[in-house]
């Protein structure tokens, strides 16, 4: 054992600047095995950035080349295991400045970046906590921040030509596909996606559909069919544009709605808040569960498959 | 028998509860029991009252009810009596007057110069009028504004986003 710290191990006491510093990156006689790779592969990946900026990153890692596929396996009897990239601590202050302070949509900083738009969002929400507890006085835990980061690999800052950060084909696995369904089909029947989800449950989306982040897959759609940079982001703001019209078109009708349907009585001690609402929703047979009221020699819905009774927002 | 609007007490969503009432505003024959099957179900009245969302400390809290304005304009319409509670529910949105009022010199003043909206013609407007009443009219106008641009006029909207 003191062999090995003494020989191969001692590569792992501290961290490689810049860079991860897994046991695979190693050969046996703890020699950095992608330092004899540096010349093959170097220009080819960083053939879309500027001389000065290729310059700076390798300066950031003393010169050694970057960390390729193989070199991010922390464990090496886990061929499958790949460590994925973190947001590095420029990167989570540039997001969060330009949402905050340039008031940029979440979906188009999403798609600048190439990152999942609950990510940026959680962004936002982690950096207005760490400002409210640096004005409490409470400690930040800085120094393991640090040490993770430099352990890590870290997706960097790039305002000119930032690299995308989430991998965009990775599907969520739905509880209801973990089941083996043996269906016969004919041979010469289509089978798509769409198919198989509905042949899981009725009700379920096709994976394509199911993917959390669909702007960032229709954005590698026009990088696929050929369009550059400009007409992608110019592309996006158009789609961006389009839902934040549909949402506020939707608030309007929601307020409208309200104004026909609602009104408010002040009482003595309270309000008393009334609302226009439809008996005829109980259907012919008058068991409908949408209808409002408490319903007559109806079981309740409650211990159903899919009835949630933990509330998903918070007003 | 006469057709009365009244509540029934009704277990609610998690089972019947102590302290935790829930009423559904029903149509049922007079003499038939509280628990028993109403003709209809109108709509429901919460008698607790509960802060809104995003409430401050202090701030008032609303008694929330839920009531089918057209159907219940159809029943009083053809000879339905609302209980007395029913009666003060549906008084303070002005689809009938008030049964009880303030007595004295005022009431009877502010009664001679307003008459409730059921007693008005569809033409006439009123010109000052009280607190409830103008509450009501609001109301009653919205409705009528509602049912005109659904077209069908039989059902109100319950989605904010369907009409």
């Amino acid at each position: 054992m003191f062999a090995w710290l003494k020989g191969p191990g001692k590569a792992f006491r501290k961290p490689l600047p810049g860079s991860s510093n897994y046991l695979s990156a190693y050969d046996r006689q703890g020699n950095l095995i992608r330092k004899g790779r540096e010349e093959r592969d170097d220009r080819g990946r960083f053939a879309d950035l500027g001389e000065d900026e290729v310059l700076k990153e390798t300066e950031d890692r003393d010169g050694l080349p970057k960390e390729g596929a193989r070199d991010l396996k922390p464990y090496p009897l886990n061929a499958q295991f790949k460590s994925q990239p973190v947001l590095s601590e420029d990167l989570r202050r540039a997001i969060n400045e330009l949402v905050t302070e340039n008031g940029i949509d979440l979906k188009a900083v999403s798609a600048a970046f190439g990152i999942d738009v609950r990510r940026v969002a959680a962004v936002v929400r982690l950096m207005e906590v760490e400002k409210a507890w640096e004005q409490e006085g409470k400690p930040l835990a800085k120094a393991y921040n640090d040490a993770v980061l430099a352990m890590l690999p870290t997706t960097p800052y790039r305002p000119s030509n930032p690299p995308a950060h989430e991998p965009i084909n990775d599907l969520p696995v739905h509880p209801w596909t973990r089941q083996q369904i043996f269906l016969p089909t004919s041979e010469s029947r289509v089978f798509t996606r769409a198919d198989a989800a509905k042949t899981f449950h009725p009700s379920l989306l096709p994976a394509d559909e199911r993917i959390a982040h669909p702007e960032l897959v229709q954005i590698a759609k026009w990088e696929h069919e050929g369009f550059d940079r400009e007409t992608r982001q110019r592309l996006m703001r158009e789609k961006d544009s389009e839902s934040v019209a549909r949402k506020e078109m939707k608030e309007y009708k929601r307020k409208q709605w309200e104004r026909r349907t609602q009104v408010t009585v002040p009482g003595r001690r309270w309000d008393f808040k009334f609302q226009d609402i439809s008996a005829e929703k109980v259907n012919k047979d008058g068991r409908g569960h949408e209808a409002v009221g408490i319903r007559y020699g109806m079981p309740h819905e409650d211990r159903k498959k899919g009835q949630f009774k933990i509330p998903t927002k918070v007003e | 028998m006469v057709l009365r609007l009244r509540l029934a007490r009704v277990p609610g969503p998690g089972g019947a509860k102590r302290h935790r009432p829930i009423y559904n505003i029903v149509l049922a024959q007079a003499r038939s029991a509280r628990d028993s099957k109403p003709m209809e179900v109108l709509g429901m009245y919460d008698p607790v009252p509960k802060e809104t969302p995003g409430a401050k400390e202090g701030d008032r809290k609303t008694k929330e009810i839920k009531v089918d304005v057209s159907r219940a304009k159809y029943w009083l319409g053809v000879g339905a009596q609302p209980s007395n509670t029913v009666w003060r529910l549906l008084a303070m949105i002005g689809l009938v007057e008030p049964r009880y009022l303030p007595t004295g010199q005022q009431t009877q003043n502010a009664l001679k110069a307003v008459r409730f909206p059921v007693h008005q013609n569809a033409g006439t407007s009123g010109k000052t009028r009280g607190e409830k009443a103008a509450a009501s009219k609001s109301m009653k106008g919205n409705t009528m504004v509602g049912k005109g641009e659904i077209g069908a006029g039989t059902t109100s909207p319950m989605n904010p986003n369907e009409a």
